[in-house]
């Protein structure tokens, strides 16, 4: 009989299930909770309706609650289940907007560090080798649109928290991802940020020590002629979080390392 | 007896069942490889291009094979094409008078599909037709109705109505209209409108929703208030963001009126009689509700 928790010190991992057995996480805004049948899983989930930032804690308990007391209740039918479960963070399936507090300007010449928080969602699957079940949005961010018309664009999320200048204003919660993002100004005019667009699906996601999520470190740089941006993703952990290890792949491949982007599609 | 064999035998043998035969031949082989060059071209094409242009090389392809090989049947059996084609221009005016409805709508198919206002797949309205394009077709546009029913439009039509297509741009907005009381303080309405559109995550947080005051209505101040969505979410936004105004417009004590009449009797005539009644058993459930 093992109701232990195999990696506590995270809320993401293996679990191993007997049959008959259910257990509840509560990460953030989410309250989700699988069960293990003979032949069968369950999971279900529901989230709080009101966005508690404050609320960073997460567990993990075995419960004798019935997958029916939540909401988005779906079953899957299985030959025989072996009574192993893998929950994974993932980052957003499309790109994630974040404003600073208030407007700034990046004069040319200069250079500035952002931290950005994102919106992470989980991976439930079964068996080994995986089966993925589905995924979940921990936090299901607003959409938003990010483009220069309402004809041309991006559907993107809208990041529930602003973009930081200082790592320590950023609350750090064990539901979501930071990225650190630095901009550079080649141009010879200035910069005004007022929205950013972070490519989630491009990065891979990092864990520290300490249960805190991270991403590749994004560079962005204006080029001279100020209509072009490159960007730039790095294939370590960021320097923040250098001992952390890696989670999971980025959802999206780019074929090069560096990505010329229509300046539009960076900075608004 | 004999003078029919002979004649038969005699036509066998001579070069007119031959060429007939190589012209049947011709059309056969014409109509297999229309289809499998036409097919085949589908395939390839669909792979890279959306349904509408590789239903339009297929017929395209299917087309000019089959008259390419049926001009050659026609050849061979020994038509003057030149002749043929003088006699179809006069064939031509004749039929042109009699099918006017037809060729009008057959150009107005090839106008259709070089300005290609829509595709197939497209969710299009033309006039009180809502519908999903199945097939844009030389005379009609086929359409599939959200209640699920066939509806034939003659591309004449098309070309001279107002057509809208709904699946054109990738973002949507939806007008809310709503009257609050005269009482209520429209700062605070704004305010509260706000809110739900932030809170709904359907709702776009960019482009920003837009308020407008419509103006003073006869028993409310009327407000719209624009949000966008996602073209598919378009539906579910607009349900739930009506029925979460009306939530928060309840629980902030906000009045939402409805017309008001009061019935005024005129300076000169008496005012209406008012009397009062003692309830009766029956009566009193119906007045408990006005307590």
């Amino acid at each position: 009989m093992t109701n232990d928790i195999i990696t506590p010190s995270s809320w993401w991992g293996s679990f191993e299930f007997n049959s008959e057995q259910s257990r509840l996480w509560h990460i953030g805004p989410l309250t989700f909770m699988v069960r293990c049948l003979n032949g069968e899983w369950q999971v279900a989930y529901d989230r709080l309706s009101e966005i508690d930032e404050g609320n960073a804690s997460w567990d993990i308990e075995d419960t004798d609650q019935l997958p029916e007391s939540l909401g988005n209740n779906s079953r899957y039918v299985f030959r025989q289940t072996a009574g192993l479960l893998t929950i994974m963070p993932l980052l957003a399936d499309r790109s994630v907007i974040t404003r600073p507090l208030t407007p700034f300007n990046l004069t040319a010449g200069e250079e500035v560090t952002l931290y950005v928080s994102t919106p992470l969602w989980l991976e439930v699957a079964v068996g080994s080798p995986k089966k993925a079940l589905q995924e979940i949005a921990i936090q299901r961010p607003s959409d938003t649109w990010f483009g220069p018309s309402t004809r041309e664009g991006e559907l993107c999320y809208a990041s529930a928290t602003h973009c930081r200048l200082s790592l320590d204003e950023l609350p750090q919660r064990p539901h979501r991802a930071i990225t650190p993002v630095l901009i550079r100004n080649q141009a010879e005019t200035t910069l005004s940020i007022e929205r950013l667009n972070v490519p989630a699906p491009l990065l891979t996601l990092y864990a520290c020590a300490d249960g805190q999520l991270w991403t590749p470190k994004i560079t962005l740089i204006r080029e001279k002629d100020g209509d072009m941006a490159e960007l730039k993703i790095d294939h370590i952990a960021p320097q923040e979080a250098r001992q952390a290890e890696k989670l999971s792949p980025p959802r999206m491949t780019v074929a090069s390392g560096a990505l010329i982007q229509a300046f539009n599609a960076v900075f608004r | 007896m004999t003078e029919y064999w002979t004649e038969l035998v005699n036509f066998l043998s001579g070069d007119k069942i031959w060429s007939m035969t190589r012209a049947f031949l011709l059309v056969v082989i014409g109509v297999a490889l229309a289809k499998l060059v036409s097919s085949t071209i589908a395939r390839l094409v669909g792979k890279m291009a959306d349904s509408h242009r590789a239903m339009l090389l297929k017929r395209g392809s299917y087309y000019l094979i089959l008259i390419l090989f049926l001009i050659s049947a026609l050849h061979e059996l020994g038509f003057n094409l030149s002749v043929l084609l003088g006699a179809a221009g006069i064939f031509t005016v004749a039929i042109g008078f009699a099918s006017q409805t037809s060729a009008s709508n057959l150009i107005s198919g090839l106008f259709l599909v070089a300005e290609r206002p829509f595709g197939v797949g497209d969710v299009i309205r033309v006039g009180t037709t809502t519908g999903e394009v199945l097939s844009i077709d030389l005379l009609s546009v086929k359409l599939r109705t959200f209640d699920n029913l066939f509806v034939r439009i003659p591309n004449e039509s098309l070309i001279k109505s107002e057509v809208t297509t709904l699946t054109r741009f990738p973002i949507r907005r939806i007008d809310v209209q709503v009257g609050v009381a005269y009482k209520e303080d429209l700062k605070k309405v704004r305010e509260l409108l706000d809110q739900v559109a932030d809170k709904n995550p359907l709702c776009l947080e960019e482009p920003k929703p837009i308020y407008i005051f419509l103006g003073f209505g006869d028993s409310s101040l009327n407000i719209q208030y624009s949000v966008w969505a996602k073209r598919e979410n378009f539906l579910d936004l607009k349900n739930s963001i009506h029925e979460e105004i009306k939530n928060i417009f309840d629980e902030n004590g906000i009045e939402i009126p409805f017309p008001h009449r009061t019935i005024y009797t005129g300076s000169v005539t008496e005012p209406f009689p008012v009397r009062f009644e003692e309830a009766t058993d029956n009566d009193s459930s119906f007045y408990d509700q006005y307590k």
